[in-house]
């Protein structure tokens, strides 16, 4: 008697207490409205708790049935390896273009080579002209000497050129503007070239240009690749994920035939396809790595040859962390797709 | 519970495999359902589990109106109803236990709630001793108890049987009826598709005789 009190007063100080009355609310109300049908109701917290219960008991689950075939399954993640590795070494190397393109790109400049008629002091009085421009930046004056004294350093060709009795080059200015983007750069080039005394204007960004658009080639052909690849990624989990969809087809008959929704039959597979595709960058990631450090030798040696170095560009972290995302993401799709093209097809008998 | 109004199901363009048929069971009721293959008793069965819909006329099932039924609720009302299979559809990569839970984790209920409910089903097919065994390891008799301890793990108000005694010899036979006795005697409504045609008489259920798609004899419980 005296040990059951207190439990009394507990219960009933849960009843009086609203707080977790309101919680229960919507268990008891669905309770008491379907009383008279026989089914068990499951409250809403139970149900969640459940829910996200299986999805960690599904994932565990196919990750452990790809490890147990595992030859198939490294074979499958090599396919999308491979399939990813080509856009996206394709794009790392678009992007080492695109590097040196922007370093190119503040040394837009242009060259006005002047009537080698002139004398050099005419030829200094269209220096400063030019000089006092107001879309001009800086200009550098070299006169017909330093250019061949210039031109017969860059190029070793002392002894050839000191056979030439006149200077064949003319005095030149080096101009770079104030504006630096291609347009207004061509248009004051336009303007010095009808200068009195200019011979000609010619703007060193032309060949910048052709690179852009090469560039831009080049952004197109990823794209093209990556989605050609993108498709074989789906190709290849759709393949793999319906073999495994035929092989569990009586499974997948008998959850049916229980009660199973779609979302519940689909769930190993989308895991399964999401495993896949993780593997596959993984993959992808080492093969990347393998062929930069395999590459990486000889463009170095190529580079130092000419005085400069060079490193390969690597995907970095965030480079990693999206291209493992975007496998993750393609296979699941990829499985999403065959799953719910062949579960149309399931149909228990 | 169950009511059908004139169900027509017609397969292709001419055979029709049922031609109509009306008939209602009420909640409580034990009723077999016989006639020989090609009767129409699977196609009723498909039409109850919402395998297939009627070509004419209404089924409601309780108080669901299953041509009223959307395809994305027809899990759901799957899960009201237990069904027992002639070939068990036993799972045989997993344990009677978990074949048996099967339906609860289904439905989103934690594995830890579940087990008392599958102990209590097992213990009442009297296979509780073999909880941990592969269906393969059982006998054709104690694989069907399996799967009717799976069709009842979540206390369906209604359980339907295609042939539950099909290949079992006649002492298994009796003691499988005798188990879906049991479950009506606790207010189970029970539908059981079967040609054994000598038990059905000694146990003195009400019965309905299929033959080519009409109902030929709706026999009251003797």
């Amino acid at each position: 008697m005296r040990r059951e009190a207190p439990r009394r007063q507990a219960e009933s100080s849960r009843l009086n207490n609203p707080r977790r009355n309101g919680r229960q609310d919507g268990r008891s109300e669905r309770v008491s409205s379907r009383q008279g049908a026989r089914n068990y109701q499951i409250s809403f917290d139970s149900r969640w708790r459940a829910w996200v219960r299986h999805h960690r008991q599904v994932a565990g689950e196919s990750a452990r049935r790809l490890l147990k075939r595992p030859l198939s399954s490294l074979l499958t993640m090599l396919a999308i390896a491979i399939a990813l590795v080509l856009p996206a070494a394709l794009w790392l190397a678009l992007g080492s273009a695109q590097l040196i393109d922007s370093r190119l790109d503040d040394t837009a400049q242009m060259t006005l080579y002047l009537d080698p008629a002139l004398s050099e002091s005419q030829a200094m009085d269209v220096a400063d002209r030019v000089r006092q421009l107001d879309t001009v930046a800086s200009t550098q004056f070299i006169t017909a000497a330093e250019g061949l004294d210039e031109f017969q350093h860059s190029l070793g060709l002392d002894d050839a050129l000191s056979m030439l009795q006149d200077n064949p080059l003319p005095a030149s200015i080096v101009v770079v503007p104030v504006q630096r983007d291609p347009e207004a750069a061509q248009q004051l080039a336009v303007q010095l070239g009808a200068l009195p005394g200019v011979d000609e204007a010619r703007l060193d960004t032309a060949w910048l240009e052709r690179l852009r658009q090469l560039g831009e080639l080049g952004q197109r052909v990823v794209l093209a690749f990556a989605g050609l690849f993108g498709l074989g990624v789906l190709l290849v989990v759709g393949n793999t994920i319906r073999l495994a969809v035929e092989s569990r087809r009586e499974e997948i008959e008998v959850v049916t035939l229980i009660g199973a929704t779609h979302a519940f039959v689909r769930r190993p597979f989308l895991y399964s396809g999401a495993w896949f595709g993780l593997g596959g960058g993984v993959l992808a990631l080492m093969l990347l790595t393998i062929g930069r450090s395999w590459l990486s030798a000889p463009i170095d040696a190529v580079a130092r040859s000419y005085g400069s170095h060079y490193l390969l560009p690597g995907l970095g972290f965030e480079g990693s962390v999206l291209l493992l995302i975007c496998s993750t993401l393609l296979s699941w799709l990829g499985a999403w797709l065959a799953v719910g093209r062949h579960l149309a097809e399931i149909k228990p008998r | 519970m169950i009511a059908f109004e004139h169900v027509g199901k017609r397969y292709g363009g001419r055979f029709e495999a049922l031609a109509g048929i009306s008939f209602r069971i009420g909640r409580g009721e034990m009723v077999f359902m016989t006639g020989h293959s090609g009767a129409g008793k699977s196609s009723v069965l498909k039409l109850l589990t919402c395998l297939e819909r009627p070509s004419r006329g209404r089924i409601i099932v309780a108080g669901h109106d299953l041509n009223a039924l959307h395809a994305s609720q027809v899990p759901f009302y799957r899960r009201q109803i237990g069904v027992v299979f002639q070939n068990h559809q036993l799972l045989f990569d997993r344990s009677v236990y978990d074949n048996v839970a099967l339906p609860l984790i289904i439905q989103g209920m934690l594995p830890a709630e579940a087990s008392r409910r599958v102990r209590a089903a097992l213990d009442k097919v009297g296979l509780l001793h073999r909880e941990r065994a592969l269906p393969i390891e059982l006998s054709g008799g104690e694989q069907q108890r399996v799967g009717i301890a799976r069709a009842v793990v979540n206390k369906p108000a209604l359980l339907l049987a295609d042939e539950p005694t099909g290949n079992l010899d006649p002492q298994l036979s009796a003691d499988i009826m005798r188990l879906f006795e049991d479950f009506n005697r606790i207010g189970t409504t029970v539908l059981i598709a079967s040609h054994d045609l000598a038990l059905i008489a000694r146990l003195r259920h009400r019965v309905l005789r299929l033959r080519e798609g009409r109902l030929v004899a709706d026999e009251e419980a003797a």
